[in-house]
């Protein structure tokens, strides 16, 4: 019974990661220069959030990257993401769609 | 007539140099001040990046009160609380738009037995009592007036008015204690290294008499005005005009600041990986840190605060730890 019991968690569990991982759209990989400091790096952040169909923003601070995840559904153009920037103070280097 | 025309091109060459070289020097004497007192001593370090209390992933800003170290921890939207040997004591906050939740907590600071929390993503500050119970909110987003745009850093008058870096509003705005707009320096949304203008400020703190001492962020200068709002001066790299540099005095990005006890100012001078020292009229005095991991080095010091006994703690921001350092 224990094992039975086990069995289902483990199958609700990997179904709804999976059905999570599925649900989100594409992401994007952003680079700006200068991002080291987290006044920049949080403007940007704080831009990108705001835009409509964003699901996640990570940043990565040592590298100067950012990754945008969309919500299932959205998309993210390279216009809107330079815009992002440029109201943060800083200009895009790179915009390219990650693979899915 | 080549050997004389090769002479003279050599002595044109030679006097060239000779003046570029006396110009460096005078540049160097000039703008490059040495030194007044010796450096400080790297006390002992805690952190480590992660969640758990103790830990950190971001921490921006600090302050001390009460022989407690207030700690921004910013990417997990809380306050840790530790002794002055970094012990843990408490908690408070999680990330989130709600009251007593952070998003993206900066510069700290303790006025009264109140600590105020400028948030950069909710444009607001949160004002709690140093046991983290939250007593009231002021500002929202927006720029105008009393409204912030990723407010930075403050700080607290002995009336309870408010002076705060707007960090993308380009402004530094006085408040009354209930949030009431009383003026401002800068244009609002408009970077320039004019005096009275500001390049993206990120903190402001006071000195014994009331004059307010302002931290130009990316105008990498220090611009001090008297309690009337009248300029004082500014210091920081040749001029104050927003020149950037690794030397004595200079900042490359000046993300925080402190008066200690002794009435001297400290500087987080962010891509130096340093504190530097300051007397209130700007003199260089001394600094402290390095580039680095190890004992006594930073990865982006971000953040400084300065307790009762000149004891200097430091937020060594991509090191996700917090420094102590003393006088030697």
């Amino acid at each position: 019974m224990k094992t039975l019991g086990r069995i289902i968690l483990a199958v609700f569990t990997t179904t709804w990661i999976a059905t999570a991982a599925f649900a989100a759209g594409p992401s994007y990989r952003i680079e700006v220069a200068g991002l080291a400091c987290p006044f920049c790096a949080y403007g940007i952040e704080k831009e990108l959030n705001a835009i409509g169909g964003v699901e996640r923003v990570e940043t990565n601070i040592g590298d100067g990257t950012v990754i945008v995840t969309m919500k299932d559904g959205a998309a993210l153009d390279e216009a809107t993401a330079k815009q992002a920037v440029k109201d943060a103070g800083f200009t895009l280097n790179g915009f390219t769609q990650a693979a899915q | 007539m080549g050997m004389i025309k090769r002479r003279t091109m050599l002595k044109i060459l030679g006097g060239m140099v000779s003046g570029v070289s006396v110009l460096a020097a005078a540049g160097w004497i000039a703008f490059v001040p040495s030194a007044k007192e010796p450096s400080y001593e790297f006390v002992k370090a805690w952190g480590g990046k992660g969640v758990r209390p103790g830990q950190f992933s971001d921490p921006t800003g600090i302050a001390i009160a009460d022989g407690e170290v207030f700690v921004a921890d910013s990417r997990n939207g809380r306050i840790q609380v530790f002794d002055l040997d970094g012990n843990f004591k408490r908690q408070f906050g999680r990330p989130g738009k709600e009251p007593g939740e952070l998003g993206r907590p900066m510069n700290l600071t303790v006025r009264d037995g109140e600590l105020y929390v400028p948030e950069y993503f909710n444009d607001r500050i949160q004002v709690f009592g140093l046991d983290g119970t939250l007593r009231r909110i002021i500002g929202g987003p927006g720029n105008g007036p009393g409204q912030f745009s990723a407010p930075g850093g403050l700080a607290v008058g002995k009336n309870g008015e408010l002076y705060v870096a707007d960090f993308y509003g380009q402004r530094v705005q006085e408040l009354k204690p209930d949030g009431v707009f009383v003026r401002q320096w800068g244009t609002t949304g408009q970077t320039s290294h004019a005096v009275g203008s500001f390049h993206y400020p990120t903190d402001v703190t006071l000195d014994r008499t009331g004059s307010i001492y302002m931290a130009d962020g990316y105008g990498n200068r220090i611009q001090v005005f008297d309690p009337d709002g009248t300029f004082l001066h500014k210091w920081g790299g040749p001029l104050a005009r927003g020149i950037y540099g690794p030397f004595n005095g200079w900042f490359t990005t000046v993300t925080s600041i402190a008066f200690g006890s002794e009435g001297n100012l400290f500087a987080a001078d962010f891509y130096n990986n340093r504190v530097q020292k300051f007397a209130p009229d700007g003199t260089f005095l001394t600094d402290f840190g390095g580039k680095g991991t190890g004992p006594g080095k930073f990865d982006h010091a971000i953040a400084v605060a300065v307790a009762a006994d000149g004891s200097v703690f430091v937020a060594d921001f991509l090191n996700n730890r917090i420094q102590k350092w003393r006088p030697n």
